[in-house]
């Protein structure tokens, strides 16, 4: 608990706001793709439950570039 | 007018010729079909026409082609299956395509809202070309290939692959489309070829194997041929009928003569008559003419 | 010059639609940040969950706040490098994969345009996210740290920014050479990591390399100062990247767009 009071919170919470940004964002543009490298249902799941990482993997590996 | 000159155009991949050496010449303003069957090259020709593809030997003049030898302003062009970004709004792609091609932010904005009017899917314009279907896939081909009002515009197979509604439309906007422009368009349905083209190269093998308008064609090989059908052929009716004034040529085969004349009419009449009075027993008595679809037939079967 | 700003505006707004200036800042931003917070905020962790035997002593020296700057940029010089490569590899052969080359440049549309707006816009994205993120990992670093000079801070930045330039360069040029994303990523990856390797291993002797910026550029952050190497080796970026773009458009006007 000392350990949360001694943190600078003017620092993390916009960390917190711009990673639910591209939670958000990845998911949006999930909804509307047409077809994604591997299933859908997958993509859905590894960006809501892989933090930080998993919207990324889906921009840049799940998103089919044409 | 002429508008290109083909000459002994050919294109062969791995050393396997697709394209045997062709020459024609396109006038301006006609509407000219490059009919034949799958695989006879029609793909290959419009891509090197249209600059996409280099050919292996042979020359494609274009009269207004600039001094580098670029020809793309004078040319608008529909692949069979055209591509567009998915992203982009019917309307937002036109405008792009528009401005590319050399229009201002304005013109292309006004040629753009015409082009959908005229191809008829200004309700779906705002909408994303991922969205659309086939159909209106082909029609947008259509506005950005004539976008810049080309000299002349090439369609590969613009209706194969629509259903019989949205083939009819795209065949009367093609009719429309040839008051303004030159217009070769590929296709391997003859029908199609007939009712909006007045010319038609026929391709196969990759030879020109037959050309001309349509009347010209008609005359051609549209010879009217009397089927004639005797219980017993004599040497005596061979020899009446070929040396008949009206007959063209003569074909026999076992008890039937097919004879090919000039005029139906008389040869009727005057046919009918001569097998009456000599009292031939004649068991089938046939008039039929040879087709265009009999030419394509035979074209392609050979 | 209309012409190019089409295609090139047609770039960024593409970017926009596919939320490429969304992720790609907040990537950099999240990839470089994290080293900051990570060394500050580590040993508290460490020592607040425990686990140490009574009387450890657990001694985590501070580092410096050149030395945190210097290990959250070069996040930028891997995972940023992975980010970007794979997101520049399809901007040709992508379109040309899919037939849409073929639709836009069969219109009067300049090759030499077509590359260089799909070069410069990637380059916008990079320099702007790479400007973003490293801004904010500055900051961090300054807030939970020390202050860096921000004379330091901009020339690092340039020197980044260059090699950058070059790994997008370098993927571009792959991309128009090649008709499929996958291999144009691939060898642009494989080449930006095995020139890393050898200028790292044989550093005495190729001063000049420009995959030594991103390590000039640690060194001007950790020590203060910028190596005598410097000068060449960004020469050389510069001459390699106008050489590849050259190249890019060299090769892709020989192509055939259909086959």
């Amino acid at each position: 608990m000392e350990l949360l009071e001694g943190m600078n919170w003017g620092l993390i919470a916009p960390l917190f706001i711009i990673q639910l940004i591209l939670l958000i964002v990845s998911l949006v543009d999930l909804s509307r793709i047409e077809k994604t490298n591997g299933p859908k249902l997958l993509w859905v799941f590894i960006i809501i439950f892989v933090n930080i990482i998993g919207p990324i993997l889906y921009f840049v590996i799940g998103r089919r570039n044409d | 007018m002429s508008l290109i000159q083909i000459k002994g155009l050919k294109k062969s991949f791995q050393g396997n010729e697709v394209i045997k050496g062709l020459d024609f010449v396109l006038e301006k303003g006609k509407c000219i079909a490059l009919l034949g069957p799958n695989g006879a090259g029609k793909t290959t020709t419009l891509r090197m026409l249209s600059g996409l593809m280099k050919p292996t030997a042979g020359s494609i003049s274009f009269s207004d082609a600039k001094k580098d030898g670029d020809i793309r302003h004078l040319i608008g062009y529909l692949p069979q299956f055209p591509v567009f970004y998915d992203w982009m709004s019917g309307f937002e792609f036109l405008q792009y395509v528009g401005k590319l091609a050399g229009l201002t932010s304005k013109e292309a904005k006004e040629r753009s809202l015409e082009l959908l009017e005229q191809v008829g899917i200004s309700d779906a314009k705002n909408r994303r070309v991922g969205k659309y279907s086939g159909g209106m896939k082909q029609r947008l081909g259509i506005a950005q290939a004539i976008i810049h009002r080309p000299q002349l515009v090439m369609l590969d197979e613009p209706v194969s692959a629509l259903d019989p509604f949205g083939r009819r439309e795209v065949l009367e906007l093609l009719e429309g489309l040839k008051k303004e422009t030159t217009i070769l368009f590929s296709t391997h349905i003859l029908n199609d070829a007939e009712e909006v083209c007045d010319e038609i190269l026929f391709l196969h093998n990759g030879e020109i194997v037959e050309s001309g308008t349509m009347v010209e064609l008609r005359e051609r090989h549209q010879q009217a041929k009397i089927d004639l059908i005797f219980r017993k052929k004599t040497e005596e009716m061979e020899s009446t009928f070929r040396n008949n004034h009206l007959t063209k040529s003569i074909l026999i085969d076992g008890n039937r003569i097919s004879v090919f004349v000039t005029d139906v009419e008389t040869a009727r009449k005057e046919f009918l008559k001569l097998i009456s009075n000599k009292d031939w027993q004649l068991d089938k008595f046939e008039i039929s003419s040879m087709t265009l679809e009999d030419v394509f037939m035979k074209v392609v079967g050979k | 010059m209309s012409q190019w700003m089409t295609l090139f505006q047609k770039e960024i707004i593409e970017m926009w639609r596919n939320f490429k200036w969304i992720w790609v800042p907040i990537t950099f931003i999240l990839l470089g940040v994290k080293e900051p917070l990570t060394s500050y905020y580590l040993p508290q962790i460490i020592k607040s969950v425990g686990g140490l035997p009574e009387g450890a002593v657990f001694e985590i020296p501070t580092p410096t706040a050149g030395a945190v700057l210097a290990s959250g940029l070069s996040q930028y010089s891997t995972i940023g490098v992975l980010v970007i490569v794979l997101g520049t590899m399809g901007i040709i052969a992508g379109e040309r994969k899919s037939g849409v080359a073929a639709m836009i440049l069969v219109k009067p549309v300049s090759y030499l345009s077509y590359v260089t707006s799909k070069w410069a816009g990637s380059l916008l994205l990079v320099w702007i996210s790479l400007f973003i993120g490293y801004l904010s990992t500055w900051y961090y670093t300054g807030q939970l740290f020390d202050w860096v000079p921000i004379g330091e801070f901009f020339q690092s930045f340039v020197l980044y920014g260059l090699w950058l330039t070059l790994i997008v360069t370098v993927t571009v040029f792959f991309s128009s050479a090649l008709l499929s994303p996958g291999v144009a990523g691939f060898i642009s990856l494989a080449l930006a990591l095995a020139v890393s390797i050898l200028s790292g291993a044989l550093s005495h002797l190729l001063e000049w390399s420009p995959s030594q910026l991103t390590s000039y550029a640690g060194a001007l952050l950790t020590a203060g100062e910028l190596p005598d190497d410097t000068l060449p080796a960004s020469l050389v970026a510069l001459v390699i990247i106008l050489i590849f773009l050259l190249f890019s458009v060299f090769v892709f006007k020989r192509k055939e767009l259909a086959s």
